[in-house]
């Protein structure tokens, strides 16, 4: 886990940086998804809901458009799909405690998993290990993010 | 599945602060959802579309003025629509009173847009 302007940031995930989102390629062959650290600081404060959108499980969604919405009191956003896939299911626990989301982003609180739709050409796109996570600080620090 | 639309019809205005903010954050919520929202102020709300106003009323004391919501409903692609009849209510001037990004329609319009819609939510 490496930290970055107090943000925690997995190496051996992928990052669709532009989006705070994050890919893991399961040994079965899907992709788990979810928010990174800096999506949480960025939606400020407790959760109201974490909600994958249901009408979308079973269908494809590209990269960058939507597979959840996140609320809080002050902040509503969407997740988007670091990347192109099916989307298979959400993760159940979100409706009982969508903080997790938050509070453990690369554990039990991630979004949703996908079929990628073509991992292999997309993932070379994605910010990964430390050359990603590089660049990755260089977004916090060009957009003044720190998750102190 | 993109092409779903939503509509809200605003019709509480500065007399009631409290109504003010969540239907702009509904919006704002739908649009994240990826629906196509439109929001079609009348009677009231659309004098929350009148320059200046907006900006003056606080559903939350001490908290963030209806321009917020509002102007996150637009950054997030929220259509604006008002009713044509309801500026002459109120005495507003369409072509130079209202915020920039809102279009003018009349009550037609909102049927026929209504028919369209998976859902019409109404505030």
């Amino acid at each position: 886990m490496a930290t970055i302007n107090n943000c925690n940031l997995p190496e051996d995930l992928y990052y669709l940086i532009d989006k705070h989102v994050w890919a893991k390629p399961l040994a079965d062959g899907t992709v788990r998804v979810g928010m990174t650290s800096v999506a949480g600081k960025l939606a400020g404060g407790k959760l109201a809901g974490a909600t994958v959108k249901r009408k979308a499980i079973g269908k494809e969604v590209s990269q960058g458009r939507s597979i959840a919405t996140i609320e809080s009191s002050k902040y509503v956003g969407p997740v988007p799909a670091p990347i192109t896939g099916t989307l298979l299911r959400g993760n159940d626990k979100l409706a009982a405690d969508p903080n997790i989301a938050i509070d453990d982003p690369y554990g039990e609180g991630w979004i949703a998993e996908m079929q990628p739709s073509d991992w292999d050409g997309e993932k070379g796109a994605l910010a990964s290990g430390s050359e990603g996570l590089e660049e990755y600080r260089a977004k916090l620090e060009a957009d003044g993010i720190s998750c102190d | 599945m993109d092409d779903e639309k939503v509509m809200i019809i605003m019709t509480s205005g500065p007399d009631t602060p409290r109504r003010c903010a969540t239907p702009f954050f509904f919006a704002t919520l739908g649009a994240a959802m990826e629906y196509k929202v439109t929001m079609f102020f009348t009677i009231d709300g659309t004098l929350l579309l009148k320059k200046g106003v907006a900006e003056t009323i606080f559903p939350k004391e001490g908290g963030k003025p209806v321009s917020d919501f509002l102007q996150d409903a637009l950054d997030a692609g929220v259509k604006f629509m008002a009713c044509t009849a309801s500026t002459e209510l109120h005495d507003i001037n369409p072509d130079t009173d209202m915020i920039d990004g809102v279009q003018m329609v009349g009550g037609a319009w909102m049927w026929q847009e209504a028919e369209s819609c998976e859902t019409v939510l109404t505030f």
